[in-house]
């Protein structure tokens, strides 16, 4: 059980890399064989190739699940947290929630509140880190909608500054 | 070769491409400077904003920024012991304890002007090979394409960092994502799970920004230290290290052409390269210069080797489509989503566009030459931002660069999954960049091994029936070998330890 929590990350890679062939496979016996191009020649067999892939992935995994098994792996990969592990996992919420609010708040609402609430986490003042997440986000507005002319998210209020 | 330059010179000298290209130097330099960040970051942070450009100045700025980012880790390893990049890793030898003796001043200059004037070494053999390269590659068919995607893919899973047979399944895992998408013989949709933001696959730069630049977010926040600002010693222009540079010219020379030769080999990389600059000018050195406690002579061999390097990668990538490294890998993607496709058909029919990318190359080192000099104050200024800054703000530049290619917040999804899968991958020490070039290589490999086999009345027989595919087979199994004999090594050792524990 221990040489297993040494190697977590190891073995969530290994389960995540084992996933894909089977769902190559999967895919080539439903949706490819559905559309027809899961045989025949090389111009007609979309599925031929992946499925080369697949086996290739299979028996690479394969041999790294030994490897794992028999505790051949000199590199140890445990989940040991840092102090600030639980502010990376906040962070990455936090960024989550960010892509989820942006086609409703749009990008002038949305990037400083995320901005600024990133910089007080990291141990900023509280005005330093809303000015400081205001100049960031405009400057990044002014390059993309100013000078590349990317229309940035606008959400439900239509906001673009430089647009 | 002169050709290509009188060609290419009307689409550099623009005052957006020349412009461009300085700026790119700037920002690689500073980006180079910062622990953590490198010239990969700096190009893959850029990538969408290139999109947007026009192919020269697009190129230019990619391409400074890679030269930049690769002479500026060596600032951090010189005035900190921490290197800015890998690459600058053997630079900290006698850099550092260079500016341990008071001479932090000299070093930087050194370790400038040996980057740039190894870079342009390094650009003047890139101008030679690459069309003499390309010309060759003229003979290639199907076959031969399909044999050189294999071997590069190969080159760089088995040669790249930490374990042979994690290299060979992260190459495997980018083959299955360039399979996603429309399959371009059938126009069937493969793996697209009925998302229609997936009928042409998950682009590339969302991965490769999620791969690279949110995991090392992640990471940076893992390791804490917000608001930690270095004592940097006071610093300013100088020219003087030009001067110093004279003593070592055959050291520079022969340090920038390993460099350009470790470069152009797939996989090699410029960290490998300056090590073994070191390991020579080491050996050759006069008896009074005292490698390891402050030698200019280690400064130079690593940063010009470093340099050179980067035209060496350049090589294979332009005229063959295989990329020496990661950050020439996403170099090729910016190529590709520009509209042009590297190899022989470049410099055929878009011989402006090579030509223009060698002047960029070239140029950039020039630039590199002065800016990187006259700089030298800020260097140590924006070493002292502390990372609380930096963060959110490669955080934003990430997200909106990612949204800017397409306008979609589809890829801003794509970029964060990538940045998870990146993260798990560094925790269990995969190498990324063979990911990358599985998925730059995979449509290679994928649409020539069908042309061949359709061409073929003998199977895979055609693969072995002309001798360059034969060739090229035989360095794939070479490489195999190679690849067997260093996992079975790999498990001896470690049984040997066990036994010896």
């Amino acid at each position: 059980m221990n040489r297993v929590r040494m190697q977590t990350y190891d073995w969530i890679v290994w389960a995540l890399f084992l996933v894909v062939p089977f769902v190559i496979f999967w895919q080539s016996a439903t949706s490819l064989a559905d559309q027809g191009v899961a045989s025949g020649g090389p111009m007609e067999n979309a599925a031929q190739f992946p499925r080369m892939v697949a086996w290739l992935l299979l028996g690479l995994s394969v041999l790294n699940g030994l490897r794992l098994g028999l505790n051949r792996i000199s590199e140890r990969s445990p989940l040991e947290p840092t102090p600030t592990t639980r502010l990376a996992l906040v962070t990455s919420g936090g960024f989550l929630v960010y892509l989820l609010m942006l086609p409703y708040l749009g990008y002038h609402l949305s990037t400083p509140i995320l901005i600024s609430a990133l910089l007080i986490l990291f141990g900023l003042p509280a005005i330093a880190s809303a000015l400081g997440a205001l100049v960031m986000s405009l400057m990044v507005a002014a390059v993309f909608e100013g000078l590349l002319n990317v229309v940035l998210p606008v959400g439900l209020f239509q906001i673009s500054v430089f647009g | 070769m002169f050709d290509l330059l009188t060609l290419g010179a009307p689409l550099f000298f623009t005052w957006q491409a020349v412009l461009l290209t300085a700026a790119g130097i700037v920002a690689g330099l500073f980006i180079g400077v910062l622990p953590g960040l490198g010239p990969l970051m700096g190009i893959v942070l850029m990538l969408p904003v290139a999109f947007h450009l026009p192919p020269i100045p697009a190129m230019g700025m990619l391409i400074a920024i890679y030269v930049g980012g690769s002479a500026g880790g060596s600032i951090s390893a010189i005035l900190l012991r921490i290197p800015g990049t890998p690459l600058a890793a053997a630079t900290l030898f006698d850099g550092y304890p260079m500016a341990q003796k008071g001479r932090a001043q000299d070093a930087i200059g050194l370790s400038i002007t040996s980057s740039a004037i190894g870079g342009l070494i390094g650009g003047l053999v890139l101008l030679f090979c690459s069309p003499l390269l390309a010309a060759f590659a003229l003979r290639f068919g199907p076959p031969e394409y399909a044999a050189m995607a294999l071997l590069g893919l190969l080159t760089i899973a088995v040669v790249s960092e930490g374990s042979t047979l994690k290299g060979l399944i992260a190459g495997g895992f980018g083959l299955a994502l360039a399979t996603m998408g429309t399959d371009e013989f059938t126009n069937a949709y493969r793996f697209t799970f009925g998302n229609f933001n997936l009928t042409s696959g998950p682009h590339i730069v969302p991965v490769v920004v999620g791969l690279f630049a949110l995991s090392e977010v992640f990471f940076q926040i893992e390791s804490g230290n917000f608001l930690a600002s270095p004592n940097i010693q006071k610093l300013r222009v100088s020219f003087r290290a030009l001067r110093l540079l004279a003593a070592h010219k055959v050291n520079l020379v022969r340090s920038a052409l390993i460099g350009t030769l470790m470069g152009a080999i797939p996989g090699a990389g410029g960290d490998v390269s300056a090590f073994i600059s070191y390991a020579v000018a080491r050996r050759m050195a006069r008896p009074g210069e005292r490698y390891g406690e402050g030698a200019e002579g280690g400064v130079v061999a690593t940063e010009a080797a470093n340099n050179g390097c980067c035209g060496g990668a350049l090589i294979p990538s332009l005229s063959l489509g295989i990329p020496g490294d990661a950050s020439t890998a996403v170099l090729l993607a910016a190529l590709f989503l520009l509209g042009f496709f590297p190899g022989p058909e470049l410099f055929r029919y878009n011989a402006d566009i090579a030509g223009g990318i060698f002047i960029a190359y070239l140029m950039g080192n020039i630039v590199l030459l002065v800016m990187g000099i006259v700089l030298v104050p800020f260097f140590g200024a924006v070493l002292k931002v502390p990372k609380a800054w930096l963060l959110p703000a490669v955080l934003l530049l990430s997200t909106m660069g990612t949204y800017a290619l397409q306008n979609s917040v589809f890829d801003l999804w794509v970029m964060l999954v990538f940045g998870a899968i990146g993260y798990l991958l560094r925790r269990a020490s995969y190498p990324l960049a063979p990911i990358i070039i599985g998925m730059i290589l995979g449509p290679v490999l994928e649409n020539n091994f069908r042309r061949s086999m359709l061409i073929s009345r003998d199977g895979l027989n055609i693969f072995i029936e002309r001798p360059i595919s034969a060739t090229i087979l035989g360095l794939v199994a070479i490489m195999l070998v190679y690849a067997v004999f260093t996992i079975l090594r790999g498990h001896l050792r470690h049984a040997s330890v066990v036994n010896s524990e």
